[in-house]
């Protein structure tokens, strides 16, 4: 178990990584704190999905000398895979700061909770 | 087959056709439609009864296992006839009555929808049909009860769909455990458990049964959940309280019946904890309902009461489960059919030509409208017991039953309870007897005037009291009749 | 192959080209054009429903010229098209129906952006049922969840943002379990198409290897999409988002949104890892306690709140909860009752939002019970639609809710350890429905001595009773004619194993 660990430390680090950004994004109360979580998460991963996809020694399939042999590549799938996650993951937050702005212009405050009291006070 | 399609849909869809066309609005065309729907109605019944004793056919199937199945039956018979006769009295009553009420039209093909829901009813071959007419005859008899749309009459209907719902649901909670542990939720005298489910699982099943005999006992008024039914019979209009009173509560009874004696059987509930709560709720409901009668002023209210009470007689007949209470269970059913649509009648003539709705203000009534209360007196006569009106015949067999059954203390107590409670319906009803035809010394008897009301009135009063009577002068064929049926279901 | 079988994709794709093009229009054309639409797509499922049927088999359509196990495939059988065909007819009775409060409460120069919005969430919806790759469902998964959160907030009050925010973090959360899920998953099989993945899936399972990893990778996705779905304990941002935001899209989320995610779970129980495997790990019993829990929880706020509209986003969380736990029941029955809730559940809420709007609208725009006392009688309508749906969400027959509760305990008693917990919850969770659902329509027909607020008549209103009309004639349809519809769904699972 110990030695898998080891072994796979890059797995492993993803993984806490996404525990990371998973706790940023459930509990923090700060908008922003919470945005960065949620990179963290996504980042994770990307990682968790390079490291899988990536085999030492070997390169990305282009064939540029003739070689067709399926041991000399790489899968090329989760390098794609990582781009679409990206582009997803790019778009999600640039919503998610666009509507902290529009909250933050409303109330004067990041804080979450501090905006719900508010609200429940206030009405609409 | 089509007899009995036609008995249940006639009325429904002539009652959606009333609903809907607007030269209905016209008093006379009403009146001439309903009027003929009746009659067609009527006789759509008494043929499906002449015809299809003993038919059954599948309509269609809600799911795979569950069909909608009717079949005709003695049960069926006994309560299709009272439903038909009672409604069809009752709505040529409404004829004359319902001149001063306003929304005739919508009154009329509500009161055809539940003529043609109670004869589904009726004819429901299985447990889950039954279910589903039991939600459609709540709903569909709702808009009876909040007719006059007066701010009483719109939370006493509320409260009567809430209470209604609720029974329901206890019951439809019920029958997914009895779909479990059955063969099948057809009707079959003496019940459909498999007897391995019912030797493995009784605790639990007897669980079952109770709570499904409390949900089905909400629309027959059973205490504790009677509270409903004093509100909402007496402010929908009289004839509608009739039929509510006499033939609507009836489908709790039914359900009753059917869960009993031809889902559970009756072998399986006989001596349980099951049993005896029952008899404790029904005996408490006897006297309870009386008691509250005695006190209430309202005649209307009165007489809701005095429902509550007359029909756990009923119950009280079926818990006790013996050959003779059984029987006189039934006997009750149509005597008290008989004996409450036509007091609800009566107080709603007496309505209608004075307008007065308290029993005190009553004085004199006897001689302005003699023959209305003489149908008052002699069918009261009959809900106290007194040979040989109905209600005598059907408490003997009562009485009787229970003494021989040999449920240790309920045996004699429940003859106990019932005498009492015999004694205090003399006290409310009588009353008004003695006052309306014995006004005293200080009434004016030079200057009252006759207003007895027109013949639509009377006549169904007089036939529904010949047949209150008649059970009582001559109950043989009626009891054999019933012998027969309750010797298939013990 | 036959023309038909393009349909699905032609479908997905007119979705998106629509949004495309809405973007540049102006309010009232991009209505009109979002209506043609859904009667377009409308039309091309109800197509693909009837050819499956007829053909009496799925079939794969492969994008572009990768065969599998490389491209990217659609899939449709009876119970695909089926959905995709009841998700169109809802989205646009729903859609007609709050058309008139969402002029009012949206900028007019606003308007067209909520139509780009509607048709990428119905194109997100339909690629959600019909793809045959769980990358691209990842990715539609996150589409269908940033079209939905505008659609929260297009209505620009302090609440709507704030629960579109809370709803946004919500399905981040359970999207970012989704993918690590499905990444894991991938790296297990190797494979990104669903009949691929659940070849590989049998494989490891046969071999008895990697047990662990594929539970987690299981548990990862089952979970994420029960937070994007709001199952019991995640549901606190669903009752602002869906009672503050315009009714139309409060309907679209409750009946369709979370529905998606559903469906998608089934595709992934059926199709990905195989119905007898996703039984055999504990995830199901899980899914049965919160299910069981989310119908209780959920009631019990709704019986305690006090507006209208949130209650009935609150009565949405109690019937989330009958969904899973007809999914935890871990038969074959309990998924066809899980199936059909998805349905019955989705025609009667919507119409329940709809309503509801028709009644607050009546009593000067407060939702509060209090004012809405005798509402139904200023518009009779909405009253009447309104107690049909409360007559079905608590189980009366002939209505749509009575089928499903009837299948659900039918499902139940086929199991002895859980029959009684759920025949249990069941009736006490019918109960309280009750309980709220008759306290409402008791106080909506308590009628009023004076009172300030005008009343309409049908003249005022003919598009919005006509969607009502419908709506309920949809309802009764799905509970008197429930046995075809049970049979196509039986018929739809078959086609996924």
């Amino acid at each position: 178990m110990g030695a898998n660990l080891f072994t796979n430390y890059g797995e492993a680090v993803a993984m806490i990584l996404f525990g990371i950004g998973f706790g940023n994004l459930l509990l923090q109360s700060n908008l922003i704190k919470k945005i960065i979580g949620l990179n963290i998460m996504d980042t994770a991963i990307y990682l968790f999905l390079a490291e899988k996809g990536y085999i030492a020694g070997r390169v990305a399939p282009i064939v540029a000398d003739g070689v067709t042999s399926v041991e000399a590549y790489i899968n090329p799938v989760p390098s794609g895979l990582v781009l679409t996650g990206i582009v997803v993951s790019v778009s999600v937050s640039a919503l998610m700061l666009a509507l902290t702005i529009r909250l933050y212009r409303r109330y004067h405050t990041l804080d979450l909770d501090e905006i719900s009291t508010l609200l429940k006070k206030g009405g609409l | 087959m089509y007899s009995i399609l036609l008995s249940i849909f006639f009325p429904v869809l002539a009652g959606v056709y009333l609903l809907i066309r607007k030269e209905m609005a016209d008093r006379r065309n009403l009146l001439i439609t309903t009027g003929i729907c009746f009659v067609i109605t009527g006789i759509l019944v008494v043929a499906t009864l002449l015809t299809a004793h003993g038919t059954d056919f599948t309509l269609f199937y809600l799911t795979q296992s569950l069909p909608i199945y009717f079949s005709v039956d003695a049960v069926s018979v006994i309560f299709s006839a009272m439903t038909m006769i009672i409604f069809v009295c009752a709505g040529f009553f409404s004829f004359e009555y319902m001149k001063h009420e306003t929304k005739e039209k919508r009154y009329y093909g509500y009161y055809l929808i539940v003529f043609g829901v109670l004869n589904a009813l009726c004819f429901a071959g299985n447990l889950i049909t039954f279910y589903l007419f039991f939600e459609m005859l709540t709903l569909s008899s709702m808009p009876l009860v909040l007719h006059n749309g007066s701010r009483e009459a719109i939370m006493a209907g509320l409260k009567y769909l809430f209470y209604s719902l609720c029974g329901a649901y206890a019951a439809l909670f019920g029958i997914y455990f009895v779909c479990k542990y059955s063969d099948s939720l057809t009707f079959t005298a003496g019940g459909v458990l498999t007897s391995s489910a019912a030797t493995e699982h009784t605790g639990l099943l007897l669980i079952v049964a109770f709570v499904m005999i409390l949900g089905f006992s909400v629309k027959a008024g059973m205490f504790p959940m009677h509270a409903w039914l004093p509100t909402a019979h007496p402010v929908a209009p009289a004839p509608a309280s009739a039929v509510l009173s006499a033939v609507i509560v009836k489908a709790g009874v039914l359900g009753i019946v059917r869960l009993v004696y031809y889902i559970f059987g009756a072998s399986f509930l006989r001596g349980t904890w099951v049993q005896t709560v029952w008899l404790i709720l029904t005996l408490i409901t006897v006297f309870m309902g009386s008691m509250l009668a005695y006190r209430e002023k309202v005649l209307k209210k009165r007489l809701a009461y005095s429902t509550v009470s007359q029909l756990s007689y009923i119950l009280f007949g079926l818990a006790v489960m013996d050959a003779g209470s059984v029987t006189g269970g039934f006997l009750h059913v149509l005597a008290h059919g008989f004996i409450k649509s036509t007091l609800f009648l009566c107080a709603g003539a007496i309505i209608y030509t004075t307008g007065k709705t308290k029993v005190d203000e009553l004085r004199g009534i006897g001689k302005e409208m003699p023959l209305t209360m003489w149908c008052y007196t002699i069918v009261s006569l009959g809900l106290i017991g007194i040979p040989p009106t109905g209600g005598f015949v059907s408490k003997w067999y009562l009485a009787i039953g229970s003494l021989g059954s040999a449920i240790p203390v309920f045996s004699w107590l429940g003859p106990v309870i019932l005498l009492v409670s015999a004694l205090l319906t003399a006290g409310y009803l009588l009353p008004l007897t003695i006052q309306g035809f014995f006004p005293g010394a200080d009434y004016d008897y030079e200057h009252f005037k006759k207003r007895e009301p027109s013949g639509w009135m009377t006549i169904p009063l007089l036939i529904l009291t010949v047949l209150s009577v008649l059970i009582g002068l001559l109950p043989t064929p009626l009891v054999d009749y019933l012998t027969q049926i309750v010797s298939t279901i013990l | 192959m036959d023309f038909i079988q393009n349909f699905p994709c032609i479908s997905i794709m007119l979705c998106l080209f629509a949004g495309i093009i809405s973007s540049g229009l102006r309010g009232k054309t991009a209505r009109w054009l979002n209506t043609i639409l859904l009667i377009i797509v409308t039309i091309l499922s109800a197509c693909t429903l009837l050819y499956t049927i007829s053909t009496g088999e799925s079939f794969v359509y492969v994008m572009g010229k990768f065969p599998a196990p490389w491209g990217n495939e659609i899939r449709a059988g009876v119970l695909e098209a089926g959905m995709a065909l009841f998700f169109c007819i809802i989205m646009l009775l729903s859609l007609l129906g709050g058309q008139h409060k969402l002029m009012k409460e949206v900028e007019e120069n606003k308007v067209f952006l909520y139509y780009v919005l509607t048709n990428l969430l119905l194109s997100s919806l339909l690629a959600l049922v019909y793809t045959n790759d769980m990358f691209t469902a990842y990715v539609f998964v996150e589409i269908n969840t940033i079209s939905a959160c505008g659609l929260i907030m297009i209505r620009q009050v302090g609440r709507t943002i704030e629960a579109a925010v809370r709803y946004m973090i919500m399905s981040l959360l359970g999207s970012g379990l989704l993918l690590l899920g499905l990444c894991m998953l991938y790296d297990l099989t190797g494979h990104l198409l669903m009949s691929n993945m659940k070849e590989s899936v049998a494989a490891i399972v046969a071999q008895g290897e990697y047990n662990i990893p594929l539970i987690v990778a299981i548990a990862l996705m089952t979970v994420g999409l029960c937070i994007k779905s709001a199952l019991f304990p995640f549901h606190a941002w669903l009752p602002d988002a869906y009672g503050y935001s315009t009714v139309s899209s409060a309907a679209i989320l409750s009946s369709l949104v979370s529905k998606g995610y559903i469906f998608l779970l089934i595709k992934i129980i059926y199709r990905v890892i195989g119905f007898d495997i996703f039984i055999n790990t504990r995830i199901i019993d899980v899914l049965f306690v919160f299910g069981l829990m989310g119908m209780i929880f959920g009631s019990l706020s709704a019986i305690r709140e006090n507006d209208i509209r949130r209650m009935i986003a609150f009565s949405s969380v109690a019937q989330i909860g009958y969904i899973y736990m007809g999914f935890g029941m871990g038969t074959q029955y309990g998924i066809v009752a899980s199936v059909f809730h998805i349905l019955s559940h989705a025609a009667t809420k919507s119409l329940l939002f709809i309503a509801a709007i028709g009644l607050t609208d009546v009593s000067g725009g407060s939702r509060k019970f209090i004012e809405l006392t005798g509402s139904a009688y200023r518009n009779k309508w909405a009253g009447v639609t309104f107690t049909v749906g409360s007559l079905s969400m608590v189980g009366v027959p002939l209505f749509s809710g009575f089928i499903s509760k009837l299948l659900f305990a039918q499902a139940a008693v086929q199991i002895n350890g859980k029959m009684l917990p759920a025949l249990i919850v069941l009736g006490i969770s019918t109960i309280l429905n009750a309980i709220y659902f008759m306290k409402t329509v008791i106080r909506i027909y308590t009628p009023v001595e004076e009172t300030s607020y005008p009343s309409v008549t049908f003249k005022d209103m003919k598009l919005y009773a006509v969607v009502l009309v419908f709506f309920i004639i949809l309802n009764i349809i799905l509970g008197i004619s429930s046995q075809p519809i049970v049979d196509m769904i039986e018929q739809g699972l078959a086609m996924f194993a």
